[in-house]
């Protein structure tokens, strides 16, 4: 009998572990036992006729969108792929475990930056790659071989023409050459950054986690001002004029004086300004996480529009002279008429989206979390191609 | 199902859990203490239940071995014969799981909570942005400051201390609930159980954030007192050091020890109702 009862509960520790961890472990219940992993969500720089991006897959890939819609394979012509050696996410359980550090995925979530020939790409394991466009081959990495990574990218990297400057998640602002990769200075801010930043007329402006927003000289690397506000900073800053706007944990987009930091207004939203907001004109399209994309006066922050989607408005809007176009997160993209935010026509990819759509002509081009790239025809209203990063 | 679980069950503790956080000075390791103290303070009257519940099981432990001897060869009848002294000793042999059970959505929310708010990659950061409440508390707490008595609650604990911790403590719990068994079959068995949960924990810490592993380590360690008070005493773990080793007299006063000690308990238990 007691042999009977050691075994039922032998069972019944087992399966109480096994209910542990399936029923934190199921995607609708918080994506994972150690939460969704680190899969990126880069957009797309233009090169020549090539569009470029990081893939979820850690590689660096330049498409030829002509070569896409004709079906050919890949890589066609003047296209190509390659592939940044990471480091294996060290976990003795597999996909149930959490990685063995913060940098450990493969996925790359900054949008690569072209200078002429050369293509700039930060990553989640904490290094900078600069390659050239044309073929895809490595200029220099930095940090230099042997030396420690300086922390995920997630941000997109800037730069003024000769310098590149971008944050790191251990609280550092850095400025590399942009020709030799050699360092020039670092800034450590407070906490963790996760964001760009943005330079103006020779000063950089970044906010991080620990809800500061920093001045810094970009060619000394010193702090002009900083300012503490409520709640840290949730979206890359965008600056115009005299004012840099930015969202924040506290669901409010931002207006500061970029002289001072001094707030000049703010607007309360359903939750997080977590894209960059992108300004044309007088007016700030920003897009939220409570599923509507706003238009705002720049000067006093009035609503101008508002525009409700499916899903959560994570990404960036790719904003042209006539239209807006978003996607939400359920992997909707709507086209929006700039003036007024009335509904033109949509697409559904069918999967989860955070990266930015990049718009070129008709074309609006989507990275979805299938590791597919979506060409979406944007007049034709459908899909004109896929491409997928899963290159075997 | 999953819209349910969310609502009634994880959206709340999560929440609480960050608010907690954002009034403990923004301290995340404190609040996974605080939280982890007041689920269980919450839970007590059912913990009560559970640990008389299995002593009560034990103390008919005696009466039970008498019944396998004497049908051994008849197994319907002992099943009957069982089920009698289950009744009379006002035991259901499955009361001491419900109390478990009952408590296991809680856990889970604690741990998928802890799991969520640190939300170590920017993924997590934006499914993390689903569950929240519009609190200013809420607001003001994302992200978490992951960094605590020098562990980032994010990570694994690179030191193997914490895995060490929980591997400890979930053993002395073990120890302390399991009596010594007189068959040497059933005592390799008892002992491979007692060891094994200890030591999966242990390595599921090597792999999992630490604030995961300092719930255990806390919760391990409020088990260990509840069971001291309500049992009176460390029960069937003995510290190796303060006795010798017996082996041709142990079986026997293991067996006493597995008889007397619920006897006394619940006595004083009795003591207590009158």
């Amino acid at each position: 009998m007691r042999k009977v009862r050691n075994l039922i509960r032998v069972v019944i520790l087992l399966g109480l572990l096994l209910l542990v961890f399936v029923s934190g472990c199921m995607p609708g219940m918080g994506g994972g036992c150690s939460g969704a992993q680190a899969q990126g969500w880069s957009s797309f720089a233009p090169y020549n006729e090539l569009i470029c991006f990081g893939s979820m897959e850690g590689s660096v890939i330049a498409l030829n969108p002509k070569a896409r819609s004709e079906g050919k394979a890949f890589p066609a012509e003047t296209e190509w792929i390659y592939a940044i050696k990471t480091a294996t996410p060290g976990s003795a359980c597999g996909a149930m475990c959490a990685p063995s550090s913060a940098a450990s995925g493969k996925g790359i979530y900054a949008t690569p930056l072209v200078i002429d020939d050369l293509i700039f790409e930060g990553t989640y394991t904490g290094k900078v790659y600069a390659l050239n466009a044309s073929r895809g081959v490595v200029r220099w990495i930095y940090p230099r071989e042997g030396f420690e990574t300086v922390g995920a990218i997630v941000g997109n990297i800037i730069t003024d023409g000769k310098a590149l400057y971008f944050g790191s998640a251990n609280g550092k602002i850095y400025a590399l050459d942009a020709v030799t990769g050699d360092f020039i200075w670092e800034f450590q801010t407070s906490n963790k950054i996760w964001t760009a930043p943005v330079l103006d007329n020779g000063i950089i402006y970044v906010g991080n986690y620990g809800g500061n927003v920093y001045a810094i000289a970009a060619e000394t690397g010193r702090e002009v001002w900083s300012i503490k506000i409520p709640s840290a900073v949730a979206s890359s800053l965008a600056v115009k004029d005299q004012l840099l706007y930015f969202g924040t944990f506290d669901r409010n987009l931002y207006a500061i004086d970029k002289a001072d930091g001094t707030v000049k207004w703010k607007y309360l939203a359903g939750n997080w300004f977590w894209a960059t907001p992108v300004i044309r004109g007088s007016t700030i399209y920003a897009a939220c996480m409570d599923n509507k994309i706003y238009a705002i006066e720049a000067a006093d922050g009035k609503e101008v529009w508002k525009f409700e989607g499916d899903g959560q408005m994570v990404s960036t809007p790719a904003v042209t002279d006539n239209h807006i176009f978003a996607v939400s997160e359920k992997g909707t993209l709507y086209k929006l008429d700039i003036t007024n935010g009335t509904m033109i026509s949509s697409v559904s990819v069918g999967y989860t989206v955070y990266g930015n759509p990049y718009a070129e002509g008709d074309m609006v081009y989507i990275y979805a979390r299938d590791h597919k790239v979506y060409a979406v025809d944007t007049v034709k209203n459908h899909v004109d191609w896929d491409f997928s990063s899963e290159i075997k | 199902m999953v819209d349910i679980w969310n609502v009634a069950i994880l959206d709340p503790v999560l929440n609480g859990l960050i608010a907690l956080s954002q009034m403990l000075w923004g301290n995340f390791g404190l609040a996974i203490i605080v939280l982890t103290v007041v689920v269980r303070l919450i839970l007590m009257p059912l913990t009560f239940r559970q640990t008389k519940s299995t002593k009560a099981m034990q103390e008919l432990q005696p009466k039970m071995q008498e019944l396998q001897k004497k049908y051994a060869r008849d197994q319907k009848k002992l099943q009957q014969e069982m089920m009698r002294l289950y009744k009379e000793a006002g035991i259901n042999p499955l009361g001491c799981m419900w109390p478990m059970l009952i408590q296991m959505p809680i856990w889970i929310a604690l741990y998928q909570s802890i799991m969520q708010a640190l939300a170590a990659t920017p993924e997590n950061l934006l499914i993390l942005s689903q569950h929240l409440y519009p609190w200013d508390l809420v607001d003001q707490a994302i992200p978490l400051n992951e960094n605590f008595l020098g562990l980032r609650l994010s990570q694994p604990d690179p030191t193997m201390i914490l895995a060490i911790l929980v591997g400890l403590t979930m053993w002395v719990q073990q120890k302390m609930v399991t009596p010594p068994a007189t068959d040497p079959r059933q005592q390799q068995m008892s002992s491979m159980t007692t060891m094994m949960m200890p030591l999966m924990f242990a390595f599921f810490t090597l792999s999992f954030p630490s604030g995961l592993a300092l719930y255990w380590v806390v919760s391990n360690i409020i088990g260990i007192i509840i069971q001291y008070f309500v049992a009176g005493g460390w029960g069937y773990f003995n510290f190796p050091s303060f006795r010798q080793p017996r082996p041709q007299t142990q079986p026997q006063s293991a067996t006493q020890k597995a008889a007397e000690q619920p006897s006394k308990a619940l006595k004083e238990g009795d003591k207590k109702k009158g």
